[in-house]
């Protein structure tokens, strides 16, 4: 049996709405597990559900083997990280901390170096007696991690921690909590809308949309290898070759059966140019557009397919594709991928 | 445990909200509605309403009521505005005083600035004197010119404070934008700024609207004969001989329905002109130089001296030497020493009253604004709108109604303090309802949920974080309340009696008996208490000026 178990769990607002459909998770110990999917997916209802702030519909939740559900809100002895903060404002940085210490009974000596240590975690110890008023984004999600650490919580959810924060700082604290979170070792729970965020911060991920699962992996098989059509186009960006004659000849030129029930797919990355270091089937087109961004380039190539995006990494410096240039789309037989009508990837392909 | 079987705590609440909603307003508020459709023997009929319509003297105060509700709000508009620009614009040396002398003549009784404005320009009045020896005759303030002039310069402070607000939050870029797009300043000011102020300027004139239409003492000192719908009712019901009731409530029927048309066309206006602008760029005061530096020095002083005038006059006058009602040359305490020997119980009436009106607002009213702002349901939406009806009703027709509806029947209250204090408590209590609402609105869901998460049970997170972070502003909103609470004259004049008089019902008695000595000296320990309560605020507030409104 997992460390943390979610079975069947479902959750309705009102009689028409079905936040979480059936949702079963399981984390282990250590573990950093992602929810990941676009907002109102049902990731933030699981979560709150874990944390007690929203009761389920019907469903377990079990941790380390005892029912969570049967555990008022405050008795889970889970800490909590928030999208705004809540820092109390009205607290200094070291009685913010030190809160969730008071209700544990914890002697006031050790208080001090628990505190200590935690704002020492997350570089903080300069700012104990500081209010939080005045303080950035990022300092006072620091103290928002260290107060939800300092407790030694049996486990950890943080729900969209860095969304409020500058792009710099999000790259810089998600290595710091990952970090910290390898340290401490403890299973955290971690509800993100950005892909990127959740493939460089996770151990597993767990893509939801509407309501439902999509895909549990590691962050090489969610962007990988995806089994829905919804995973491939949420991680990274997704080409769909448009159905008609012109895919079908593509396709079978492959080597591959075409269907009517089958869709095509190709990420931008696993195109080429004519000439470039990809090899497979040659498809003409006329370049749409063509952005420069240094280490890579993104085309927007019409061809009989439909418009494809590729992107190139390493392009020359001289060689400028024009709008309205003519190029070769090289297409190789494993850069496809094949989904079914109900959106499942087809095996294999 | 099964949560339905247990009756909720909320539900408890909103149950015994409802209640004292029924018993201090719908009721009384009803039976006002009701007594006015009944003649005097107690038969159904439309009679008063069609008296009312039919006759001069009624139709008459109603014209006059529009007039001076909208001359006030004119008034205070102009006066206010530029007060608001000048000081949110332009450095203005000294502009913190400005806005204490604008506090002042907000915090100070209203008759107070009707009875100054008789000594200084009254038919023997002293500027009028004076300039009277230099040759110059002017007519005296009595009349329509005079209410103007003193709700004009009482009610200004409601759109400065506001247009204050709202002129300092317009994002400066947004007028250097219009500036490269090539509009000459007049236009920008037109275009750009007038557009973002106009929801501050229409509730700030909205609030100098209803409290002119709704003030009694004004007109009944100043008017020599100008009748406004507030005078008549007064009239009506206190007529020493055949006391008109039913006539009373009509005229009270008619002032809601007023009022209520009024608070209902400014939020139709307001309804889509909220601008939420972001605050990178504040805007920058200019120095100005030469004459307009002047000019506008002298507009700001010119408007806060003139306001804060009636508090100046009483604070000196209380001081004055008298014999009898009557002053002489020199200075002494003579006043004070009068209410010392003889007014001791009305400035304890006052302040027991305001004292316990305020306890009870702060009280219930907190819990009130935790049940709309936390449990949204339709039941606490109509609580929400329910708040509205003591907000537009004038104090005279609280009196009114609580006379009609105390006076007989199960509950007979007529005559003692808790009549007052309840009609105190019911016109004052949606302001602390919406204060503690729309501050728990502002302190995310999250702050109480972190502190659940950290081991603290819902209920001593609620007393550990939300607790701590509301109360500075409930005893700041308590304090303002006491500040209105103990000015109150206009119910309180309709429901007291000899034992519990309190300091404005004995002011205005005063000013008509023309003990103007006494009646200084008492409006200055007035303003001494109001100060007091109106600095205490301060101090958990931050300064906010815009509180008081």
């Amino acid at each position: 049996m997992s460390y943390l178990e979610v079975r069947n769990a479902i959750k309705k607002f009102g009689p028409n709405f079905t936040a979480l459909d059936g949702v079963s998770v399981a984390v282990e110990r250590g573990e950093f597990f992602t929810l990941l999917g676009p907002s109102g997916c049902g990731k933030t209802t699981l979560l709150r559900a874990i944390a007690g702030f929203n009761d389920l519909t019907s469903g377990e939740i079990s941790l380390d083997g005892a029912d969570l559900r049967a555990v008022p809100p405050h008795r889970r002895d889970i800490g909590m990280v928030f999208q705004d903060y809540a820092i109390f404002p009205h607290l200094t940085v070291f009685d913010n901390v030190a809160f969730g210490l008071k209700p544990r009974k914890v002697p006031a000596a050790e208080v001090k170096t628990r505190v200590t240590q935690a704002l020492a975690a997350v570089r903080l110890e300069a700012m104990v007696d500081r209010l939080p008023a005045a303080m950035s984004g990022g300092q006072q999600q620091r103290i928002g991690l260290a107060r939800a650490m300092v407790i030694n919580p049996r486990l950890l959810l943080m729900d969209e921690p860095l969304s409020n924060l500058d792009a710099k700082l999000r790259v810089e604290l998600r290595e710091e909590i990952r970090d910290i979170q390898k340290q401490v070792d403890i299973a955290t729970i971690y509800v993100t809308h950005d892909q990127e965020e959740a493939l460089a911060i996770s151990d597993r991920i767990c893509v939801m949309s509407a309501g439902h699962i999509e895909q549990i992996g590691t962050p090489q098989e969610i962007y990988g290898d995806p089994q829905t059509r919804f995973v491939a186009g949420f991680v990274g960006t997704l080409n769909t070759l448009a159905p008609g004659a012109a895919t079908d000849l593509l396709v079978k030129a492959l080597g591959l059966t075409p269907s009517a029930t089958t869709g095509w797919a190709v990420r931008p990355e696993n195109l080429g140019l004519a000439g470039g270091a990809i090899s497979g089937e040659q498809l003409p087109g006329t370049v749409k557009k063509y952005t420069y961004l240094g280490r890579e380039a993104h085309l927007q190539v019409t061809t009989a397919v439909g418009d494809l995006v590729i992107h190139v990494s390493n392009p020359s410096r001289t060689e400028i594709l024009a709008a309205g240039a003519a190029t070769t789309v090289v297409i190789p037989r494993d850069g496809l991928m094949a989904f079914g009508a109900d959106g499942k990837r087809i095996a294999g392909r | 445990m099964n949560a339905l079987l247990r009756p909720n705590f909320w539900t408890l609440v909103a149950i015994f909200t409802w209640a004292l909603l029924i018993l201090l307003l719908f009721l009384p508020v009803g039976s006002v509605l009701t007594s006015s459709f009944y003649d005097r023997s107690g038969q159904f009929s439309l009679a008063n309403y069609a008296a009312f319509f039919s006759e001069r003297r009624f139709f008459t105060a109603f014209v006059n009521t529009l007039v001076v509700g909208f001359g006030g709000l004119v008034g205070a508009l102009v006066l206010g505005s530029i007060m608001g620009f000048c000081i949110s614009r332009f450095q203005i040396a000294g502009s913190r005083f400005v806005s204490l002398l604008a506090i002042l003549a907000l915090v100070s009784p209203p008759f107070i600035g009707a009875y100054s404005w008789i000594v200084l320009f009254g038919a023997g009045g002293l500027v009028r004197g004076m300039l009277r020896d230099m040759g110059i005759t002017m007519p005296p303030i009595y009349g329509l010119a005079g209410i103007l002039v003193v709700f004009s310069l009482k009610f200004y402070p409601y759109v400065y404070l506001l247009v204050l607000g709202a002129l300092s939050n317009v994002n400066r870029s947004l007028e250097e934008a219009a500036e490269g797009l090539g509009l000459t300043p007049w236009q920008r000011t037109l275009k750009i700024s007038f557009p973002l102020i106009l929801p501050a300027l229409s509730a700030g004139g909205l609030l100098a609207l209803i409290h002119a239409i709704a003030d009694f003492g004004t007109p009944r000192l100043l008017g020599r004969g100008y009748s406004t719908l507030a005078t008549e009712a007064y009239a009506a019901y206190s007529a020493e001989v055949g006391s008109n009731m039913s006539m009373g409530t009509t005229i009270s029927v008619i002032l809601i329905a007023v009022s209520m048309i009024f608070v209902l066309l400014q939020r139709y206006m307001s309804r889509r002109n909220v601008y939420h602008g972001n605050m990178i760029n504040k805007p920058i005061k200019i120095r100005l130089r030469g004459w307009k530096n002047v000019l506008a020095h002298v507009a700001v002083y010119g408007i806060g001296l003139c306001g804060a005038l009636p508090v100046i006059i009483s604070v000196i006058y209380s001081f004055r030497r008298t014999s009898g009602p009557v002053f002489q040359d020199g200075f002494a305490f003579q006043s004070y020493e009068r209410i010392i020997f003889n007014l001791g119980d009305v400035v304890r009436n006052s302040l027991t009253f305001s004292g316990a009106s305020v306890l009870l607002i702060v009280v219930i009213g907190t819990l009130i604004g935790c049940l709309v702002a936390r449990r949204t349901t339709l039941s606490t939406s109509l609580l929400d709108g329910a708040f509205m009806i003591p907000y537009v009703m004038p104090g005279i027709v609280i009196g009114i109604a609580y006379i009609a509806a105390f006076n007989t029947g199960p509950v007979v209250l007529t005559g003692t303090a808790t009549i007052i204090v309840l009609s105190i408590f019911i016109r004052r209590l949606p302001y602390t309802v919406r204060t503690t609402a729309s501050a728990l609105r502002q302190i995310s869901p999250s702050m109480e949920e972190a502190a659940v998460s950290l081991g603290y049970s819902p209920f001593r997170a609620f007393m550990r974080v939300t607790v701590p972070l509301i109360v500075p502003g409930i005893i700041a909103g308590g304090m303002l309340s006491f500040v209105t609470a103990i000015n109150e004259l206009s119910s309180s004049l309709v429901l007291y009696v000899g034992s519990t008089m309190t300091m404005p019902v004995r002011i205005y008695l005063l000013i008509l008996d023309g003990d103007f000595g006494v009646a200084a000296a008492l409006a200055t320990i007035l303003l001494a208490i109001s100060g007091v309560a109106v600095y205490i605020a301060f101090r958990f507030l931050g300064r906010n000026e815009q509180a008081l409104l």
